[in-house]
């Protein structure tokens, strides 16, 4: 009997190790363009837990309390936020900031409920595009013109490219902290070993590749496509390219979209062409382990975020203590040849933050979000947690490294900013987009079926949003 | 009735309202963005029926029904009563607890666990195939639209099969012991004691585990949502459940997500209803306990 009581109290301790390492290992969170949807997995919050550090409940007495919500309940940024509350409380010792936040999803869902219901957070994050345009969509949201007109040095501060996605009717509802790029990222050792020189337009691509083939790489491309949000950066990428900017603002808007211009279908297969040189396996992959294969050295390209530099750096708290093997940069995606639209513009939303209109003590608020977007803030954030940050000069030679300045340069010479097409089209339609992309790279679908279904659900939202 | 006052109070808010509601926004169209509410009369009905996604869901939940009921019903038992049996006395406890294991297990944690198991490239699974000669049947089994449901309804047989199995051992073991006496005296071998004996006894279990397992297997949402990263790809490893939460939070069509769920609901009534009726036979006061215990799980 104490044989099997042995034997039963090994297996158990080899079932928890097996846990464990599960549970270390797969990180990744599948949210959406969110910068470090990577960097995710350490800490589960508890979702409206306060963090502990931040704002004692008590003593709010005669202080003027403003309350801050964010989705970083993780490292590296979460100490950071806690840091800019404490230093900020330190030096207004009459406001308290009660801060809360919550994971990347979670938050997605809190945010909606709480902004539309009359319990909006004072000053809270959000990213760009359709996501804040629905935010502002409740009215809760304050309008910054006229705190940004009574202060054109904080106006001034920001890059005005970045402002651009979280301005609705005119009116500015939001500022940026950080801002984003999605560019391939090309293992240089293996392009120079190759000849390669960086590919200008499509068919260089396709001929880059067909070069890194033969010469061994069966996968010269790679993505993690059981990440619905992967396949709808490649689509929007493309899209964007082949596209007559006049048919995208028809269609991306929900009232007039009728998905209907055969450069979808073109745009389509070109996706379809790019899964092919993925291999078989990427349709089960998901990004993380795409990435982790492009910084093993096994695969040559792949289209990642700027956002993810530190990451394959192994600047994060996710480093898996190898060293990078290579050199390696990126470019933008390439020109595509008859394509109407911008042929140099570049696939990324910036996230910032935004404030309520329903605040009890609204100048408190206003002074707490121009703290944390002040130069310091944004510098600060880039040294210590890589964040690209879209205040003008906090990104420098100090704060960041030399990819990241270059990524920031990248970002500023783009000709135009698309935002994630996932966030550019109704839900509903990117749904449909990204789950056709899925299926379409697995052959279950052509691309004319996709778009068949692209229209019917168009034709839905048409009808709930009549003109 | 002042005491169950409580009770009631708590049903009515927590089940019978939402029921109710529930009903009501199946015929309306909104967002979680807004508070207003259009409604639509039977709209959200006709896009249900041409909806292929709608198909594809039923379809996966009926082989999760068919598979879950095959497995964790009949293997369950199958294994409760090797494991009572007298020849495995012995090592029996430390079987059971490792049959039981899985099921106190996260399915968080199980779905991590399985997608390496599953992974294309470190996948286990491939890996034990390629190491035994079986190369022929690697596959990539969440990636293919073909095999994404099953290595998701095969995860689930893994988790679930412990806890039928546990409810059948608790069933064997309050069997008379002389019922097996008399069928030793009478040269009864073990098959024949399984059939005549053991399988009659836990009859009433039985029922109660299809049930469980048969609404479980309509209403699953976890295994695929987490495993199959949303019902993928594309849409083959969909749930009705998984599809009511993409409609509603997804693409935010709350209206629609309520019809879906009302979808489900009718679903799993009629199905309690058809086994409580086709398995209603006897009307010992213990089995009718048994089966309201069983209606209480789809609430």
């Amino acid at each position: 009997m104490t044989k099997f009581r042995k034997f039963g109290a090994l297996l158990l301790a080899a079932a928890l190790l097996t846990g464990t390492a599960a549970c270390s290992g797969g990180s990744g969170s599948s949210s959406a363009p969110a910068a470090d949807n990577n960097n995710t997995a350490a800490t589960t919050p508890d979702a409206g837990t306060p963090a502990p550090d931040a704002a004692a409940p008590a003593a709010s007495g005669d202080k003027k309390v403003v309350t801050f919500f964010h989705r970083w309940p993780n490292e590296p940024k979460n100490p950071i936020f806690t840091a800019y509350v404490n230093d900020f409380m330190a030096a207004n010792s009459d406001i308290e900031i009660q801060m809360d936040c919550v994971l990347n999803d979670s938050y997605k869902e809190k945010v909606r409920v709480l902004v539309s219901g009359n319990s909006v957070p004072d000053v809270f994050s959000s990213w760009s595009g359709s996501f804040a345009e629905n935010l502002v969509s409740s009215g809760n949201v304050l309008a910054l013109d006229d705190m940004l007109a009574a202060d054109t040095a904080f106006k001034d501060s920001f890059i005005e490219s970045q402002v651009g996605p979280f301005t609705f009717d005119g009116k500015v509802y939001g500022l940026p902290m950080s801002m984003d790029g999605k560019a391939f990222f090309y293992n240089k050792d293996i392009f120079s070993a190759n000849n390669l020189s960086v590919p200008k337009t499509l068919d260089e691509l396709y001929a880059a590749m067909d070069t890194l083939k033969a010469a061994g790489f069966e996968t010269p491309l790679i993505e993690g496509l059981a990440d619905a949000w992967a396949v709808s950066h490649y689509e929007g990428t493309i899209i964007s390219r082949l596209l007559d900017p006049a048919v995208m603002a028809k269609d991306t808007n929900k009232s007039t979209g009728e998905f209907t211009d055969p450069a979808y279908i073109e745009a389509l297969n070109i996706f379809k062409k790019l899964t092919e040189y993925m291999g078989d396996a990427a349709s089960g992959l998901d990004h993380e382990t795409a990435r982790n294969m492009f910084v093993a050295g096994e695969v040559p390209l792949i289209y990642c975020q700027l956002a993810e530099i530190r990451i394959i750096n192994g600047e994060t708290s996710l480093d898996t203590g190898a060293s990078l093997g290579f050199e390696y940069d990126f470019f933008n995606f390439p020109s595509i040849a008859g394509g109407k639209g911008d042929q140099t513009g570049l696939t990324g939303a910036p996230e910032g933050f935004m404030l309520s209109n329903k605040a009890q003590n609204p100048d408190e608020a206003q002074k707490f979000f121009k703290y944390i977007l002040s130069v310091e803030s944004g510098e600060r954030m880039t040294k210590e947690a890589g964040e690209i940050s879209a205040i003008k000069g906090a990104v420098n030679e100090n704060s960041a490294s030399p990819e990241i300045n270059r990524a920031v340069d990248m970002i500023l010479s783009a000709t135009s900013s698309v935002p994630w097409y996932d966030n550019a089209v109704e839900a509903s339609i990117g749904d449909a987009f990204m789950r056709g992309g899925q299926s379409l790279a697995i052959g279950d679908m052509t691309a004319e079926e996709v778009m068949a279904d692209v229209q019917n659900v168009a034709a839905e939202v048409r009808a709930a949003n009549p003109q | 009735m002042l005491f169950i006052a409580p009770c009631i109070l708590m049903l009515l808010v927590f089940v019978y309202v939402p029921l109710v509601q529930n009903f009501v926004f199946s015929f309306e169209s909104f967002s979680a963005f807004s508070q207003e509410r259009a409604f639509i009369g039977l709209q959200n009905y006709k896009t249900l029926f041409g909806d292929k996604v709608v198909g594809t869901a039923i379809r996966n939940n009926i082989y999760y029904a068919v598979i879950s009921v095959i497995f964790q019903v009949f293997g369950g038992l199958i294994l409760a009563s090797a494991l009572e049996d007298n020849a495995f006395r012995r090592i029996s406890p430390l079987f059971r607890t490792t049959f039981f294991l899985p099921v106190l297990v996260s399915m968080t944690v199980i779905c991590l666990l399985f997608s390496f198991i599953y992974h294309p490239q470190i996948g286990l699974l491939n890996n034990f195939l390629e190491h035994i000669g079986l190369e022929a049947l690697t596959r990539q089994w969440l990636g293919s639209s073909k095999t994404a449901i099953f290595a998701v309804i095969a995860m689930s047989q893994w988790q679930s099969i412990g806890y039928i199995m546990m409810l059948f051992i608790v069933a064997i073991q309050k069997i008379p012991e002389d019922l097996y006496e008399a069928a030793d005296i009478d040269g009864a071998n073990k098959i024949q004691r399984f059939l005549n004996i053991t399988f009659p006894q836990v009859q009433e279990m039985f029922f109660v585990t299809m049930i469980v397992t048969v609404i479980g297997a309509f209403t699953v949402f976890n295994e695929p949502y987490i495993l199959a990263k949303g019902g993928g790809p594309g849409t083959s490893s969909m749930t009705l459940a998984v599809h009511m939460y993409q409609s509603a939070f997804v693409r935010d069509r709350m209206g629609y997500a309520s019809t879906v769920a009302v979808l489900i609901f009718l679903i799993t009534a009629a199905l309690s209803v058809i086994q409580t009726v086709a398995f209603g036979g006897d009307n010992t006061e213990s089995k009718k306990d048994k089966k309201r215990k069983g209606a209480a799980n789809r609430g």
